[in-house]
């Protein structure tokens, strides 16, 4: 499933960033998001809203379609 | 487009700063390319955004840089001079940067410095309380080679969330010292110039001469 | 080298080979001592880091062998190795952090957590921000700064030293040119230092310490998140809203800071936008000085700004090619301001301000007093005449838009003093506003924009907005008339 399909409140694991853009991917990588890392959506409007561990990030649609998620390991 | 980028290399450019005419009293800020005191011990502040770098950079030097809690206002590499002991050192502070392979511009001007400098020590200053996610680029200047000190601060904010670190073992595993400050309100900046000075004083200065 | 981490074995195969070929190549690389290890640039280069390739300089040999070794790599990795060197180095970094790190077990919910809650929240975010910009910005920088300080100040300077200035120049010098140099109507003193002190400090001071304040406490992180999808309509992402934000501080400052932007598209919209529709705030806090006793005027001029702004942003993203910008941002937590840091921030960026400003002022004063000597002004002003009387009006207002070249700022207060004298009617006060609003910036931003976009780029956009300026001006001014509106 996509980050941009899942409802706020959802605690997750990043199965996947699927996506060529370098760019994206350094900053997401950066940002600790990487395919094992547990992330919660906190929102989906006016941007997206995550949290990792004890940060937090915020993005656009374009961004989370690139985030797969799997059930969470926990 | 090429000469677009060719101005945020690491070369420098002298003839761009030159205040204009018509500008008489202005002070000459620390240009782009990085035209630091040759003399001088020279130590940098890296890390990312957001962690307070300005803050530790305004400690330790007592000059005024603007200290920022929105990710990307460092825009420039602000240089002051701190002196530990007896001796003169000059400091800088980088743009925030996520690690040693840039994606801005900003990130870009950090690395450069590094590329193109030879610091006597890069302080790599983290978030206390987000010293996991931070970790990764005190890996990447270990693995440069490069003389690393890290600094947990904002110690005061870890210890509200009841966060405690050992820095210890810390120190151990990483081969690195490893200190606590919260540079807004001053504390460790003590312990922190003690630690400096150990890098500071070392006879290859006097062979540079 | 560093046992802390091993990547998967392609990885370190492939910078076991790459330091070998770069420790070869040791006469050749330029720069020669380089303060990074080899291990560290080989892994930066198998990241396909395009900005150390310009930096290093090695044979072809090398060259094609360090790509054939990536090439390689990449087969047998099977992934992209900026993934599977970040994803090591973030496991490694967790591991770390389990070890020396404890925390509680709970957490409790923040104060500063529900404060989060509410700003990014819809319902509760867009009040909350409406509400910082009516006080915040509005009530304090406009009504406060702009209001009640420029006047106190104004009148000070006017009753308490202008006057002194005034005869004690008259005293010492004899000869009437060097005097209206430093006094009379277009003095260094008289002019230059009372539009910097009187009229433009107090209003740029209160809107740095209301930018500063709203830095410190984190929360314009969630302004670029809240607005992330009304940027993207005019080609910009949320991270643009900074710029902009400081835009309406200062132009000059701003368009430095659209270097934090991630795309050259991106910088190119944001530096247009800034030097065509972001008054900054001594621009503003004098149009609000002047339009407040006419609030539809102030209102059509807010509005026609806004208009500008967004359809202006709207098709220069349409227009220009290349990618559209990304959004993401870190937020940090929401903090209680620290006042130390607040008025430290503030202190900072007046005493930049300042320093910028004042060699200009004075230099406008002394330009001014030259040109008007050797009679150059009243040529060029004579030039400007038909335009301003094109646009309805009068033809004293010719010089502003002179001084407008020199600073917008400048050019505003110049509409200040005409409107003292009782001699714009409300029409006309609008159009002129619009006009400084829309019009080239000062002559600190234009040189920042040459050094951030070039020569070519800016030259371009002053072409165009000169015009447009005038152009806009009419448009506003007819359809007044043509509405019949009574401003």
């Amino acid at each position: 499933m996509m980050l941009s399909t899942v409802k706020p409140g959802t605690i997750a694991t990043v199965a996947a960033l699927a996506t060529n853009n370098d760019a994206i991917v350094k900053k997401l990588l950066a940002m600790g998001i990487y395919p094992g890392v547990e992330i919660e959506l906190e929102r989906r409007f006016p941007s997206y809203v995550i949290k990792i561990g004890r940060s937090r990030a915020a993005f656009d649609q374009q961004i989370a379609h690139y985030i797969y998620l799997r059930p969470c390991d926990c | 487009m090429n000469c677009h980028q060719c101005r945020h290399t690491c070369h420098p450019n002298p003839s761009k700063r030159r205040p204009p005419w018509w500008r008489w009293s202005r002070k000459q800020k620390l240009p782009r390319s990085f035209h630091l005191p040759q003399a001088l011990p020279k130590i940098a502040l890296v890390g990312m955004p957001n962690v307070g770098k300005s803050a530790l950079f305004n400690a330790l030097t007592g000059s005024y840089v603007t200290v920022s809690n929105y990710p990307g206002t460092t825009v420039e590499v602000s240089q002051g001079q701190t002196v530990i002991g007896e001796q003169v050192v000059s400091v800088v502070d980088t743009p925030g940067m996520y690690s040693l392979l840039p994606i801005t511009e900003e990130e870009k001007v950090a690395r450069d410095l590094l590329l193109s400098t030879a610091m006597n020590l890069v302080i790599h200053v983290v978030d206390a309380k987000n010293l996991g996610r931070m970790l990764p680029l005190t890996f990447q200047l270990i693995e440069a080679g490069l003389p690393v000190l890290l600094v947990l601060n904002m110690m005061d904010e870890a210890r509200h969330l009841q966060i405690h670190i050992q820095t210890e073992p810390l120190a151990a595993e990483l081969g690195i010292p490893v200190l606590r400050t919260i540079a807004a309100t001053n504390v460790g900046i003590r312990e922190l110039k003690t630690t400096i000075a150990s890098y500071v004083y070392t006879p290859q200065l006097s062979a540079t001469y | 080298m560093s046992t802390l981490l091993s990547y998967p074995q392609p990885i370190e195969q492939a910078v076991a080979q790459i330091e070998l070929i770069l420790a070869q190549e040791t006469e050749r690389l330029l720069p020669p001592h380089l303060p990074l290890s080899y291990r560290s640039l080989a892994l930066l280069l198998l990241q396909d880091d395009r900005g150390l390739w310009q930096q290093l300089t090695v044979s072809d040999w090398a060259y094609q062998q360090i790509h054939a070794i990536i090439e390689n790599m990449q087969q047998q990795l099977g992934e992209s190795p900026v993934a599977a060197i970040a994803r090591t180095r973030q496991q490694t970094a967790r591991q770390l952090e389990q070890s020396v790190l404890s925390e509680p077990a709970t957490t409790q919910i923040t104060i500063a957590e529900r404060l989060h809650q509410l700003t990014v929240n819809p319902l509760t975010g867009f009040p909350i921000l409406l509400g910082i910009l009516y006080f915040g910005i509005y009530q304090f920088v406009g009504q406060f700064g702009a209001g009640i300080l420029v006047d106190a100040i104004e009148t000070a300077f006017e009753t308490y030293v202008s006057p002194v200035v005034n005869h004690v120049t008259a005293v010492l010098f004899p000869w009437q040119p060097i005097q209206d140099l430093i006094a009379n109507d277009y003095g260094l003193i008289t002019l230059g230092i009372r539009y910097a002190v009187a009229i433009v400090l107090p209003i740029v001071a209160t809107y740095f310490l209301m930018f500063s304040l709203l830095e410190d406490s984190g929360y314009l992180p969630r302004l670029s998140l809240m607005l992330d999808r009304l940027f993207k309509i005019i080609g910009l992402s949320g991270r643009a809203v900074i710029p902009m934000v400081l835009g309406l501080g200062c132009d000059t400052m701003a368009t430095m800071v659209t270097r934090t932007l991630e795309t050259k598209r991106e910088r190119i919209i944001a530096t247009f936008l800034l030097s065509l529709a972001i008054p900054c705030a001594a621009q503003w806090g004098v149009i609000l000085g002047l339009l407040s006793q006419r609030p539809l005027a102030l209102l059509i001029w807010a509005g026609f700004i806004t208009t500008i702004f967004l359809v202006m942003g709207f098709l220069t993203a349409q227009l220009l090619p290349g990618q559209k910008a990304d959004f993401f941002i870190e937020v940090p937590p929401l903090r209680l301001p620290r006042l130390k840091n607040i008025l430290l921030k503030t202190y900072v960026r007046m005493k930049w301000y300042f320093w910028e400003i004042i060699p200009l002022f004075l230099w406008a004063s002394v330009l001014i007093w030259l040109g008007r000597l050797t009679g150059l002004f009243e040529l060029i002003i004579q030039g400007i005449q038909p335009i301003a009387l094109w646009l309805g009006l009068p033809a004293a207002s010719a010089p502003i838009f002179l001084y407008g070249f020199f600073r917008r700022d400048y050019g505003a207060a110049g509409l200040f003093d005409l409107q003292q004298q009782g001699a714009l009617d409300g029409v006309q006060l609008l159009t002129a506003a619009v006009v400084l609003t829309l019009f080239l910036p000062c002559i600190a931003q234009l040189q920042i924009m040459i050094k951030e976009r070039g020569w070519k780029m800016t030259l371009a956009m002053a072409t165009f907005i000169i015009p447009f300026a005038f152009v806009m001006g009419y448009v506003v001014q007819r359809s007044i008339h043509l509405l019949g509106v009574n401003l």
